[in-house]
């Protein structure tokens, strides 16, 4: 569906260095008109640096960053079609809220009282109808941030880049704003690039997303691609939770690999989750807390089961999280399963039956 | 049982309080708050040859305020008041601007440090400094003369406004650099940005947000340096060799020459009102500034 659309940002082999940093290291990608897209990754790989390199605010070393179809590289900031919501949300403090607003629109040749009508549209797209009066200073977080979007997108950018613009709000007022977030982009259609830290809010949020390590895009991906098949374990171990237990590979043919792993015994994968190409670290499957289930008493696994030891039980409310030990395997993996009302949760130290699937399991090499 | 242990209490804790301001008050008291009240006094009895007698009017005021020369002092005072001010934060501005937004985080406290090395040499040297540099025989001049550029010593460049007005700009330049910096130290870089990514030029947003955002910063200069340079007197002395009193010097003739104390302070209390007024003008100014909520 998405991939019809045009390109409307495009790296190409972007480097940047500061001074002996080598920041960005050969960032080749391009990003859909109208997509929602997400830089993902630690603090330190470049994501926001990336981001500021569309946005005109950090020069590149080589490489070419291209907009819309044209050459960045001597368009400063100010004559690009870009604009951020900054982490800090950079309200001008000596300004109303209505200033604030309407702060990019001085060169354009509306009339005042058409201008004034945009900003009070922008803010109540944003849902601050009204508050354009008050001082910028006395707004919350949340309002702040409302205000910081009306500002971006009353200048209708082919881009709006968003600088880990959730950061700073609680857990609440954070799942509200990532629901708005996805709904203003559908409702002005324009591409959105967010920076984040949080796996969790990348994958909710994202069409489409680019994981980053040291300055390379590790994988870059959908959501549900990036979750159920990442092409290294760095990648699976950055989003969600993943598990991983040692492997033998017995047999390699064009489409099926025989594989054997101690408390799974012996199984075929295809080539499709056979992830990457080897790093010499021996192999190794994966998978994730919740494609293992326990069996409780009279059920019967819909694949295969194995058997297996309860070593922890963390209960959350509405999902326990168990560290069990399959039978001959040394290290505990976590199931997460969703609390049903009628059936305990288990204990520690019990016999348990787990299911799983092969068709849920990764191969890392 | 406990009421009175409470009250005992609140008793200890107001006197402990007092006895802890005493000192700063005694000294407020004595060296503040009673030579104000004495200028008060005096400024409505009358005087002549150093005799004070105790007959109430306000017949100095009247003298103060329609007596020409009285008048133009104090337009002069103002009038070098306010060019040592404008000369000051326009030189200091940009001084402060350099090192907030210029100058690396590590080195920023080693070019303050730099400023204030003027404060090493006293106030009255610094001001001597320029007599030197200025006056009849001074460096100038006689450099000037040496090299055979001129014949005469150039009068135009001592004992006028000009003159004080460079002198005084030098002397508090420190004074207007610091809060100017402080202001624009506050100042959240993405806030300029921001004003980028919403389309503005480089100087637009400077015009748009760094300027009114440090506006507090110049506020606070142009007080520190208007406030003292307005009463200043050493000045006017030695650089405008007496040829341009200001308005202190205006008092320390009534005060001690004419020795007619009354009216050197119905002066000195005229002068105090215009400066307050002024004062309290640009804390209103500054209100704006500093965002104080409607």
């Amino acid at each position: 569906m998405t991939t019809t659309k045009p390109t409307m940002i495009e790296f190409r082999d972007v480097h940047k260095y500061y001074g002996d940093y080598h920041a960005l290291r050969g960032i080749t990608a391009s990003i859909r008109a109208g997509e929602f897209f997400s830089l993902l990754g630690p603090s330190g790989c470049g994501k926001t640096t990336l981001l500021r390199t569309i946005a005109g605010f950090e020069g590149i070393s080589s490489g070419a960053v291209l907009l819309d179809g044209k050459d960045m590289s001597n368009v400063p900031a100010n004559k690009r079609p870009t604009n951020m919501v900054f982490q800090s949300y950079a309200i001008f403090p000596h300004l109303s809220v209505e200033e604030n607003v309407g702060f990019g629109l001085r060169r354009d040749s509306r009339s005042a009282a058409d201008k004034a009508k945009a900003v009070a549209e922008a803010l109540e797209m944003v849902g601050l109808k009204g508050y354009g009066k008050r001082a910028a200073h006395a707004l919350s977080g949340g309002q702040r941030q409302r205000v910081a979007l009306a500002r971006a997108l009353i200048l209708k950018p082919k881009v709006l880049l968003l600088d880990e613009p959730l950061s700073a709000l609680d857990k609440k007022m954070r799942e509200q704003m990532q629901v708005e977030l996805i709904r203003l982009q559908r409702q002005v259609g324009i591409t959105f690039v967010l920076v984040t830290h949080d796996q969790e809010e990348a994958l909710v949020m994202s069409d489409r997303i680019a994981v980053m390590f040291e300055g390379e895009i590790a994988q870059l991906a959908d959501p549900e691609t990036l979750y159920r098949r990442p092409h290294s374990r760095k990648v699976a171990d950055f989003i969600g939770t993943m598990n991983f237990l040692p492997a033998k590979i017995l047999s390699e043919a064009a489409n099926v690999v025989e594989v054997e792993a101690p408390g799974f015994g012996r199984f075929a994968l295809d080539a499709g989750q056979c992830m990457g190409a080897a790093t010499g670290q021996g192999a190794s499957v994966g998978f994730r807390p919740e494609t293992l289930t326990i069996l409780f008493e009279g059920q019967q696994p819909t694949d295969r089961e194995s058997m297996a030891t309860v070593e922890e039980v963390v209960y959350y409310g509405d999902m326990t999280y168990y560290d069990v030990r399959l039978d001959g395997t040394e290290a505990p993996v976590r199931i997460s399963m969703r609390n049903v009302f009628g059936r305990p949760v288990l204990d520690i130290k019990t016999r348990t039956r787990v299911a799983w699937s092969p068709g849920a399991l990764v191969l890392f090499r | 049982m406990a009421q009175s242990n409470r009250s005992g209490l609140g008793r200890s804790e107001a006197a402990s309080g007092l006895l802890l301001i005493s000192p700063t008050a005694i000294y407020a008291i004595l060296l503040l708050a009673a030579p104000l009240a004495t200028v008060l006094i005096y400024s409505v009895l009358q005087g002549s040859q150093g005799q004070i007698t105790w007959d109430f009017s306000l017949q100095n005021y009247y003298e103060v305020w329609t007596g020409p020369v009285y008048r133009a002092i104090m337009l002069r005072s103002l009038l070098v008041a306010m060019g040592v001010t404008l000369v000051t934060v326009l030189i200091a501005y940009p001084i402060a601007y350099f090192v907030s937004f210029h100058v690396e985080p590590s080195k920023k406290s080693i070019w303050l440090f730099l400023i204030t090395i003027p404060f090493w040499t006293s106030y009255l040297i610094r001001v001597f400094l320029w007599k030197v540099i200025l006056g009849y025989n001074g460096v100038i001049n006689s450099g000037l003369m040496s090299i055979g550029i001129i014949d005469e010593p150039l009068t135009w460049i001592n004992y006028n406004v000009g003159a004080l007005i460079m002198t005084l700009a030098h002397a508090y330049a420190p004074f207007a650099i610091l809060p100017i910096f402080v202001s624009l130290e506050k100042i959240d870089r993405s806030l300029l940005e921001a004003g980028q990514d919403l389309g503005e030029s480089k100087l637009r947003t400077f015009w748009r947000v760094t300027l009114p955002l440090s506006m507090a910063g110049v506020i606070a200069a142009v007080m520190i340096v208007f406030i003292p340079t307005i009463g200043d007197y050493v000045t006017p002395d030695l650089i405008g060799g007496g040829k341009l009193p200001m308005i202190a010097n205006m008092m320390e003739v009534q005060m001690l020459k004419v020795n007619d104390k009354p009216l050197g302070s119905a002066i000195a209390v005229s002068a105090m009102f215009i400066v307050a007024l002024i004062a309290l003008l640009f804390l209103f100014v500054n209100r704006r500034f500093l965002g104080v909520p409607k």
